[in-house]
This record gives structure tokens, C-alpha cells and sequence, in this order.
């Protein structure tokens, strides 16, 4: 039996205990907050053996194997560093950390105590993602990626977290460097993570506040951010994050020479695109009427799903513990390569260093000169990195 | 009011937390109108103040009001709201929060900060908890049977799939279990719906329009409704009348209408739409499978409707402001009639949801 722990007791926790109790062979031994009230009602909730306010006692009495780390980003890293140095396997939730070098520090842990741990990119194992996997690795773009399109948006207006966010100033997000977008963003440049082969690619972003933002009176927060991902004149990727835009989409696109992929996490569906086209008025009937059976097969596929009550809201984060656990009981291969957690941090470092570059240089974007020169990107990230280690060694 | 009634003076400083929310400006309006002068208002940093602005420039000579701008999460700001204060208005909650980690950080988090700074300062005369009637059970009752005071609240809260209900139920236990080791004097005030201007949807207890068309669940049951100027000055008499600690008060006014009569009404005075009714024995069914299947899936679909659920909110009670009258003294001013006629008349002008 697996002897789980969670550390951090709010709203996602309770997503993690959800899943945890779904899963056969392991149990949850102990719960951890700073604060005893919110430790406490995780236990009574989800019968759990115990609770505790001390991260220290935590891990010396419970003693889990695993720890899932549910606590705001900014102590992602000094957490999960005690849990490895104290002997336990890490399941950290999104984003991983708050910097790439504390991903590398994590990771570096891990593999000298021999010890496993991964980022909670959960909406990478839901139901339509794993089908678009096992299409892509049965080589069904015909080459590797050609091109990728991942969006990633959040409605600002219909979420209690946003009321809370935007409402306190205090709030643990406004300290996050990448604030919003960092909280946030980390699913959609995993996705596109997965696929790139280099481990820097040129990133170039450009983001701002939006302007309904603006006439609430924020401007520290952005909220629209776009994003240019490319490697070695091969393949390109762009990201788009957005509160505005409708539909809010969570949806990711990839073309390779032969064929594409759009995978829409919201309506769990995925639709294959031919790359061959039917000769003369055919390419005006046919396709329409294969996409449209496409979408019922999707539909039926969902149907199914839920009839046998496999298609929970979280069944992405279900199937990652599960994998994470049978790697750690198993011995085998993790379900999130170190590589792409790694290259997912980079990017995101890469991105909020230009955004704060542009927000501290306070004027009019240089668009063409900033993408027409990749080197710069990569040299703001770099005096960002070593500005925020300062900052944290202060 | 008189104040030898009262366990404060006029001049004893009073502190509301809620204070620029729908019930919360009520009340201080209607404490500056029974003579109390010395006021502290906790808002958010976020809350709009227009409501306590208007009080302000309104207040009697004298009276002081003063706006505390602070998060109730911070035991720093806990402590200086409630120094030099006799009397405790605690309405302030987590409302809206689907979440049940979030309901209960913003209902129970926040009380025991207050609690715990009070209790520093050794000057609290009362803590006036205002909870709701979403904490009772009245599952093990038989139809129409009375639902007062007396009557169990839920033991295990969040079996309900209401946040909201867990967040309040474990509010007021922890207001009752610091009462019992520090000796803190606490009242707690259970409104029933509150309504008036300033709000516009139709209660959970009337129907629901989740699933696209209204559903009329409540048939010929009473709402218990309270109307906003009525269920503020309970709650002030909660704080201020003597002999009443430990005693829970729930406020509900007189010649309540049935949720049919309430809708019949609505639809009549505010907006056409179309509506559903299910009858008991259907709505009891549905909530029944709801959670069979909610069990059996693990959650694929949340248990918000269960059989806890239809008890508390759709099962034929009635409802009893005794308690209010004899020991408060209370009675409503604003007639039922005279408060759905505001209040259709608000939901008219704010083009209301139903």
C-alpha cells in the first residue's frame, strides 16, 4: 500500500484527494497546512488519518511515500526540496516552480537520491489528449511536428478565483513573478513542450493588460499574452493566452507534413485532418460530411466514457497519479519526462523575462526588432533569472 | 429601542464586518438611526463603499463612522479592527464559493481571527454571529412539522454538496467551542432568505434553473423569507438586548407566502418566463438517483443534489419567529406585502435572472 500525503489544503487539494481515493493500493496518511482549521477540514472530509500544521512533523510521523504538493507556487520548491531530502517520491501541482533553475535543482534531487517526482500537467492525460499521444507516436503526422497552436484562455469574469485575485492586492498571485499568466499558463506550453525536440528554442512573447482590465484599474496583471515558439528552422509553435477572446478556448493544434490534429480539451473531442486533398467539387462534400462523423464518433466515445463513469472532470489528473504511482511501485519510465518539465519551466522563464523587460523599459514594444533577434530574448531571461535570484537571496 | 435594555452604551464602539453588503449596510444604517454613535465598518480592500458613503453623509450629528479597509485573513488585521471595540457584528462570509476549501477559509478562517483578536483585547461584550438557515438538517422531521430553534443542524455538513452550508456549520461551531474555553459571549442569528432590493434572484427554495427551464420545486411549501430592513434589526437586537447570550435566533417574517404564491407574484410583477413544477415525490426521486449516482461514480457528478438537500430546501416546513418576539422583543416593520412590492419592483429595474 502506497502511503500518500498532501501538503497544501486548499481547493486543489481537494481535487487531489478526490482522485487519490480512486485509486486502488494507496491511502492517504496525513494532510498538512500552516494553517490547523484548513488541514483540519481536509481530514474530516476525506477521512483521512491525520493532520498536521508543521511540514516537519508531517513527514516524520505520517511518513509518506509520496507527497503531493498543493501550496501556492512560491514554496513549490523548498517543500518538495525537504520531501526528497526526507525520502519521498514528489508530485508537484502546476507551475512547477517559480524559476527553471529551481526545476533543475529539483530534478537534479530526485536523481541522486533516486527518488522520483513530476508537475501536475494534468490536461495532458485527459481522455482526447492520451488518443492524440498514441496518434502522433503511431506516426500519424507523417513526420515529426510541423507547426503547433496552443490556446490557452481563461474566463477572468465567471471565476471566484479572479473576484478573490483581482479584489486583494495581497493575493498570493500578485507575488508570483509571471503573476496571472504564471499561475495559469503552464498546460498550454507543456503541450507544446512535449513535441519540440531542442531544449532552447527562440521564444518570442508579447503581452499586455487587457482593457477591460484596465478600466477595473489593474495594470500590473497581464492577461493577454502571445507567444512565438521556434526551433532550428523547423518546427514553430505559437501560444496564445487570453480573458477576452470567445470562445475561451483550451485547444491545441498540430501539423505535421502528412496530416493534423485539433485536440479541444472543453468538448473532450479530437478530429484528425487529412493532409491529402479529394479531387475538384469532392473536397466541397466529402470532408464536411467525415469531420461531421468524426464529432459523433467523439460524442459516442464520450458517451461511452461517462456511461461507465469514466469521464470525470479530473480524469487527466486521475490517470497522471496513477502512472506516477505504478513508476514509483513498478520502477518504470515517469509519465512526464524530466526533458519537458524542464523545457516548459525554460520557456516560461523565457517569457516572463521579456514581459517584465517590456513592463520595465515602459514604452511602445519594439516588435520587429525584438523578433527579428532571438538572442535578446534569451539574454533578458538571463538578467531576469539572475535579477530574481538576487531578489530571493535578498 | 431603549438602552437600558442594551448591554453597550451609545458611545461603545461597534464593529460590522460585512458591513457594505446587502444586510451589512442595513444594519449600520439602522444602528445610526437607533442613536449608536461610534462605528467601524471592516470592508475589503476590494468592497465599494457607496453604500456606507451614503450613510456616512447621512449619519447624525455626532456618530462617527469609520471604514476599515482590511482582509479578515490577516491576523494583523484582525487585531486592529477589533481594539477598543464592546460589540461584534460578524456578517461578513464566504457567499457565492463553490469551493468547499474556499467557503470554509472565508467563513471559518476569518471568525477564529476575529475571535482570537477579540479575545486579546479583553473588552468584547458580544460576538453576534449571523449564520443561516442553511445549517439545519430537518431531515428527521414529518411534513409541516415546525422548524425553530431547537432543531438538529447537520452533522456531517458536507454531505449536503453546499459549501456554503459547510462553511456556516462550521462557523458557528467554532463560535460555540471558543465560547466554551475562552467564556467569548456569542449570540447567533439564523436569517432565513433575505430579500429586498439590492437583490434579484429567486431563492433555491422556490426552484431552480440550472438544467436551461425553471424548475418549480417548492409547490405549496413557505419561504421563509425575511426582508432585509426586518432581519437587520434582529440582528441588531440579537447584539444588543441583554440576557440572551448563548441563544440562537433564526429570522423569518410573518404571513410568508407560499413558493408558489412567491412565483405566481414574481412572474406577475417582474418577468414573464417559462416554469416547470415537480411535484415532491418527483423532485425527492430525481435528488435520490442524483446521489445513487453521484455514490456509484465516484463523483463523476458532484452530489449538489441529494436527499439531505430536498429536506433542508424542498421538504414542507414551517417556520417560527417566537423566539424573536418574546425574548428581542422584534417585530417586522416592513409588512410582507409592502417588502415583495419593493422588492419586485427593484428586480423590475435591475433586468433580473430568473
Amino acid at each position: 500500500m502506497l502511503k500518500v500525503g498532501i501538503v497544501g489544503c486548499g481547493k486543489v487539494a481537494d481535487e487531489h484527494a478526490s482522485q487519490i481515493q480512486r485509486i486502488k493500493g494507496c491511502e492517504i496518511v496525513g494532510v498538512c497546512d500552516r494553517e490547523p482549521l484548513m488541514a483540519r477540514q481536509l481530514y474530516e472530509r476525506f477521512a483521512v488519518k491525520r493532520y498536521f500544521s508543521d511540514l516537519m512533523e508531517f513527514l516524520g510521523q505520517a511518513k509518506p511515500d509520496v507527497v503531493h504538493i498543493t501550496t501556492p507556487p512560491q514554496s513549490h520548491f523548498d517543500i518538495a526540496k525537504r520531501c526528497l531530502e526526507l525520502g519521498c517520491h514528489v508530485y508537484v501541482e502546476k507551475p512547477f516552480t517559480l524559476y527553471g533553475e529551481e526545476a533543475e535543482r529539483l530534478i537534479a534531487l530526485a536523481n541522486e537520491r533516486r527518488l522520483k517526482i513530476t508537475a501536475g500537467h494534468d490536461d495532458q492525460f485527459r481522455p482526447a489528449a492520451r488518443r492524440m499521444r498514441a496518434l502522433v507516436e503511431s506516426g500519424f503526422l507523417g513526420t515529426g511536428p510541423v507547426h503547433m497552436d496552443s490556446y490557452y484562455c481563461y474566463e477572468l469574469g465567471q471565476s471566484d478565483y479572479a473576484g478573490a485575485l483581482l479584489g486583494d492586492k495581497g493575493h498570493w498571485v500578485h507575488r508570483l513573478p509571471g503573476k496571472l499568466l504564471q499561475n495559469i499558463i503552464s498546460h498550454g506550453i507543456a503541450r507544446i513542450a512535449e513535441f519540440l525536440v531542442t531544449d532552447s528554442p527562440h521564444i518570442i512573447a508579447d503581452g499586455f493588460t487587457s482593457p477591460r482590465l484596465r478600466d477595473m484599474g489593474e495594470t500590473e496583471i497581464i492577461d493577454e499574452l502571445r507567444v512565438i515558439i521556434s526551433e532550428e528552422e523547423r518546427t514553430t509553435a505559437y501560444f496564445t493566452f487570453s480573458t477576452q477572446m470567445r470562445p475561451s478556448l483550451h485547444e491545441f493544434r498540430i501539423y505535421g507534413a502528412k496530416n493534423g490534429l485539433i485536440l479541444d480539451q472543453d468538448q473532450e473531442t479530437l478530429i484528425k485532418l487529412r493532409g491529402d486533398r479529394f479531387k475538384s467539387y469532392v473536397e466541397k462534400f466529402l470532408p464536411p460530411a467525415i469531420l461531421a462523423a468524426q464529432y459523433l464518433g467523439n460524442l459516442k466515445t464520450n458517451m461511452r466514457n461517462f456511461i461507465r463513469s469514466d469521464f470525470h472532470m479530473k480524469a487527466g489528473m486521475k490517470y497522471l497519479v496513477e502512472s506516477f504511482y505504478r513508476s514509483i511501485v513498478e520502477n518504470t519510465s515517469l509519465p512526464i519526462p524530466y526533458r519537458e518539465i524542464l523545457l516548459t519551466a525554460r520557456i516560461m522563464d523565457a517569457i516572463f523575462g521579456q514581459l517584465d523587460a517590456q513592463r520595465l523599459a515602459r514604452r511602445p514594444i519594439l516588435r520587429v526588432g525584438r523578433a527579428a533577434n532571438p538572442v535578446e530574448a534569451t539574454s533578458v531571461a538571463s538578467r531576469f533569472r539572475a535579477s530574481a535570484s538576487r531578489s530571493r537571496a535578498l | 429601542m431603549e438602552f437600558d435594555d442594551f448591554i453597550i452604551g451609545r458611545d461603545d464602539l461597534i464593529l460590522i464586518t460585512g458591513a457594505t453588503g446587502f444586510i451589512g449596510s442595513k444594519l449600520v444604517q439602522g444602528l445610526l438611526k437607533s442613536g449608536f454613535r461610534n462605528l467601524r465598518c471592516f470592508a475589503r480592500p476590494s468592497s465599494k463603499l457607496e453604500r456606507i458613503e451614503a450613510l456616512c453623509d447621512r449619519r447624525p450629528a455626532g456618530a462617527h463612522v469609520e471604514v476599515f479597509r482590511g482582509n479578515l485573513l490577516s491576523r494583523e488585521d484582525c487585531l486592529a479592527a477589533t481594539k477598543h471595540v464592546a460589540l461584534i457584528f460578524h456578517l461578513a462570509a464566504g457567499r457565492g464559493e463553490k469551493s468547499f476549501p474556499d467557503a470554509f477559509l472565508n467563513s471559518v478562517v476569518t471568525t477564529r481571527n476575529l475571535l482570537e483578536a477579540s479575545l486579546r483585547h479583553g473588552c468584547l461584550r458580544r460576538f453576534v454571529n449571523v449564520s443561516s438557515f442553511a445549517v439545519y438538517t430537518n431531515r428527521k422531521k414529518l411534513r409541516w412539522r415546525l422548524l425553530d430553534e431547537s432543531c438538529p443542524v447537520e452533522n456531517d455538513p458536507w454531505l449536503r454538496g453546499d459549501a456554503y452550508c459547510y462553511a456556516k456549520a462550521k462557523q458557528d461551531e467554532i463560535v460555540v467551542e471558543y465560547s466554551k474555553r475562552t467564556g467569548i459571549p456569542y449570540v447567533i442569528v439564523r436569517p432565513g432568505y433575505v430579500f429586498g432590493p439590492g437583490k434579484t434572484n429567486i431563492t433555491g427554495r422556490v426552484g431552480i434553473s440550472t438544467f436551461g427551464i425553471f424548475l418549480h420545486l417548492g409547490g405549496s411549501n413557505p419561504v421563509p423569507l425575511t426582508y432585509v430592513d426586518n432581519c437587520a434589526e434582529a440582528i441588531a437586537l440579537a447584539g444588543l438586548k441583554k440576557n440572551v447570550d448563548s441563544e440562537v435566533f433564526n429570522v423569518v417574517d410573518d404571513a410568508l407566502p407560499t413558493s408558489r404564491q412567491f412565483l405566481g407574484l414574481y412572474k406577475q410583477h417582474v418577468k414573464r418566463f417559462k416554469s416547470l413544477y415537480l411535484p415532491h415525490f418527483v423532485s425527492y426521486a430525481l435528488c435520490y438517483l442524483w446521489e445513487r449516482y453521484s455514490d456509484w461514480s465516484a463523483g463523476q457528478l458532484p452530489p449538489v443534489f441529494n436527499r439531505n438537500h430536498w429536506h433542508a430546501y424542498w421538504k414542507k416546513t414551517r417556520y417560527s419567529n417566537e423566539r424573536l418576539r418574546t425574548r428581542l422583543g422584534w417585530k417586522p416593520k416592513v409588512p410582507m406585502a409592502e417588502g415583495l412590492r419593493r422588492y419586485f419592483e427593484a428586480c423590475r429595474d435591475a433586468q433580473p435572472y430568473a
